[in-house]
């Protein structure tokens, strides 16, 4: 029996008056890798934020690892716990050295021994390929070399799922490469799930088991990778999906 | 009065007792400023987190509270401090009164300065602590105030120069503090009035000046 990861059971969010999200229903199973697409303002970020608790939902059922967000009794630090997040714009810490940033949460979140602490720090990050930057700070770093560090980040605390909101957004072409690479590497781990936000068609099409659009704060498909990109089942997907083609 | 006699008694008035006497008032003024300003950086830091959490009720009160002490003369608490409290039965000495004074009002200073410093700490530090599985106490202490802290150097130390020449107006409870003492001495002897407000004039500066210079090189290391 597949384990479900991320549950949305018609889940409906408002900033205020407006309507954020529209009946959501997704469920994510454990080890599989889904990709978020969908035009800006759609709600994608809003979406994938509700995950890890950062927005509140207004109704519906979100069940993450097991834990209902809407139940007083969940603490949401358990759920962050096990779910990371890797941010458009970084959100390194900025008063800390990137080994640092890697060691703070485990250290002081799990009470991770602090030899082994360090260790897991500088595999990872010779795993993103910034063993040699171990001692600079997040200022001396450009933002392919952040985005990296900012996975070691979320990967020390050896999570059940990743998040990825438009991770390589706000890098320089040439940065991006360094940072899907490492995404790829994660998703290959059969038993990490990752949801991503993200424009690069080619990274959805390599790693994604499926593929989910969003418009109007509304889910128009979920389809399996293949079947998406052989013909979107939307007008509003298939108009999206040549706009970004063609540039 | 020729101006040889004036020259005179500015020389007079530099004197070794007068310069001790004087300087024993900068002790009262150093340790009244220093006590005050590290009781007012830890209570002013509390009410300032307080009131950003947003608390219900309890972040609005501290919040008025804060305006209302802001705006009030400096004088007017000092006073209150030492003559109105013991009404209520407590009973400050003039030195602690005025540390008791300087310390409210400077705590709701400084409230609003490192406030305001929280609230320039980019989103994302908050965000990304949280995602990462932090509490939020451990962002905010770990992460977010000592960032806070690094961009309100400047406003913080200007304040606390401010505090430094505030405590002349301690003089009104007798505090025997500087400029008190400033004022007996030429209460003595008019003629040593203007060379008493030089020596004033330039030991604030000092002090104050000195103040400046820490808190650069507070900037710089922080950078
Ligand atoms: N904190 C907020 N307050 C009010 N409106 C918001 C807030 N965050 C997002 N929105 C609105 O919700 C909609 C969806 O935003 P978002 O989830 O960021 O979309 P996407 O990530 O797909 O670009 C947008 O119209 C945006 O303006
Ligand atoms: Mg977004």
């Amino acid at each position: 029996m597949t384990e479900k990861m991320i549950q949305f059971q018609n889940v409906e969010k408002y900033y205020g008056d407006f309507h954020a999200l529209k009946d959501i229903n997704i469920d994510i199973n454990a080890g599989e890798t889904v990709v978020l697409i969908g035009p800006s303002g759609s709600g994608k970020s809003t979406l994938i934020r509700t995950i890890n608790g950062l927005e509140d939902i207004n109704s519906g059922k979100l069940i993450v690892d097991g834990y209902d967000l809407a139940s007083p009794q969940t603490d949401i630090n358990k759920i962050r716990k096990n779910v990371g997040m890797v941010f458009q714009h970084f959100n390194l810490y900025e008063n800390k050295s990137t080994l640092e940033n890697i060691m703070l949460a485990p250290r002081i979140v799990l009470k991770r021994d602090e030899k082994e602490n360090h260790d897991i720090a500088m595999s990872l990050l010779e795993k993103v390929g910034l063993a040699d930057k171990s001692a600079n700070m997040p200022s001396e770093l450009s933002g392919g070399q952040k985005q990296r560090v900012a996975i070691a980040r979320s990967l020390a605390m050896q999570p059940k799922a990743l998040l990825f909101d438009e991770p390589t957004s706000a890098l320089d072409p040439e940065m991006i490469g360094d940072v899907l690479d490492v995404m790829r590497d994660i998703a290959k781990d059969s038993n990490m799930t990752m949801l991503v936000v993200t424009h690069e068609m080619n990274f959805a099409k390599a790693v994604a088991d499926r593929v989910v659009f969003m418009a109007d704060g509304q889910i128009l498909e979920d389809s399996k990778t293949e079947d998406f990109f052989k013909k979107p089942k939307s007008e509003r997907a298939q108009q999206f999906i040549s706009q970004i083609e063609h540039h | 009065m020729s101006i040889a006699m004036t020259l005179a008694s500015t020389i007079e008035a530099f004197n070794y007792y007068n310069l001790r006497y004087l300087f024993i008032g900068l002790l009262y003024t150093l340790s009244v400023s220093v006590i005050s300003i590290a009781l007012s950086f830890v209570f002013g830091s509390i009410f300032g987190i307080i009131v950003y959490e947003k608390i219900p009720y309890f972040s609005r009160w501290v919040s008025i509270a804060v305006d209302i002490v802001r705006n009030l003369p400096l004088l007017l608490i000092i006073f209150f401090m030492y003559f109105a409290l013991p009404n209520i039965g407590v009973h400050l000495s003039i030195f602690w009164a005025s540390i008791a004074a300087f310390t409210f009002f400077e705590s709701a200073m400084v409230s609003e300065i490192v406030r305001g410093g929280i609230m320039a700490v980019d989103k994302g530090q908050f965000e990304g602590a949280r995602a990462n599985g932090l509490t939020n106490a451990q962002t905010m202490f770990r992460i977010v105030l000592p960032q806070a802290y690094k961009k309100i150097v400047p406003p913080l130390v200007s304040q606390f120069i401010s505090l430094v020449k505030d405590t002349s107006l301690a003089t009104g409870i007798v505090l025997p503090e500087l400029m008190y003492r400033g004022q007996i001495i030429y209460g003595q002897n008019s003629n040593y009035m203007i060379p008493v407000f030089i020596m004033l004039a330039i030991i604030y500066f000092v002090v104050n000046f000195g103040l400046s210079l820490i808190s650069k090189r507070i900037e710089k290391n922080l950078a």
